[in-house]
């Protein structure tokens, strides 16, 4: 898969009071991310052509992936594509990429979101409501130890623009 | 903070926002084209939002995109606006399960 197809359609930029290994390590392990991630849980191999994997609360497996580019703790690069039957047949494969660096006593973490075709604002808003609440909510664990409950409603817009494709979503 | 409200205290700037939220992921080129600006003026107003966080820029291929980030916007509205919306929001419910429920 050439990754230079996949341009970036959605950019998300945080600063962390942190490290950049604490951020990797909150990025990568399901200790953090269920904490941050809305009980959901982040396994990686940790490296190149290793699975990454994104477990549910209720332990089904809900985004199943691959290590693209893996440059601890600086860049990470993985496909992203939920388990609902015809997606990436549909809407090709999502890559998303952390782009973690040192920006004075902080850490400054980009985000992008990569597809290899345009995508509608519908399709997109899933993305772009979820990430804010994650990225924020993982910026609260790494700066005070907790992160805040998120209510995570389901993403109206993206699920009748799924069905209005013919994907079955649950 | 300041930085953001300061970037975003101009109409040209907030214009620029406006481009990206339409169409995000343009080249200086592309913000350019149809400005009463100046390039230099964009091009001075694109680093003061990327001073502030309020744009991203990525390279990709052999061109700088340019994002619109809404993570300090974001981050005022969970610091003053969320739990004011959260609140209209159950009154209403209630309201609506009162006129529901036929209450007088």
């Amino acid at each position: 898969m050439n990754l230079d197809q996949f341009k970036p359609l959605t950019v998300y930029t945080i600063y962390i009071a942190s490290t950049p290994e604490k951020v990797w390590e909150a990025l990568t392990s399901a200790e953090f991310s269920r904490k941050y991630f809305s009980g959901f849980a982040v396994e990686m191999e940790p490296k190149l052509g290793g699975s990454f994997v994104v477990h549910a609360p209720d332990g089904s497996e809900h985004i199943r992936g691959e290590v693209f580019e893996y440059d601890p703790p600086r860049r990470l690069t993985v496909s992203w594509n939920v388990n609902w039957p015809d997606l990436v047949e549909k809407l090709g494969t999502t890559i998303v990429t952390y782009e973690i660096e040192q920006a004075g006593e902080a850490v400054r973490l980009t985000l992008s979101q990569r597809h290899d075709r345009e995508l509608s604002d519908d399709i997109l808003s899933g993305g772009r409501t979820g990430w804010p609440a994650i990225l924020s909510g993982l910026k609260s664990l790494l700066e005070t130890g907790k992160a805040p409950h998120i209510e995570m409603s389901p993403p109206v817009r993206l699920l009748e623009a799924l069905k209005a494709m013919g994907i079955k979503v649950p | 903070m300041d930085e953001v409200f300061k970037a975003l205290a101009d109409s040209s700037r907030r214009s620029l926002l406006d481009r990206l939220h339409a169409r995000n992921g343009q080249t200086l080129n592309e913000l350019c084209e149809g400005l009463a600006m100046t390039r230099q003026a964009v091009t001075k107003h694109l680093a003061i939002l990327e001073e502030a966080n309020l744009i991203t820029t990525i390279r990709h291929g052999r061109e700088k995109l340019h994002y619109l980030n809404p993570m300090p916007i974001h981050q005022i509205g969970e610091r003053w606006i969320r739990k004011f919306e959260r609140s209209k929001l159950a009154a209403l419910n209630e309201l609506k399960r009162q006129l529901e429920n036929g209450d007088e």
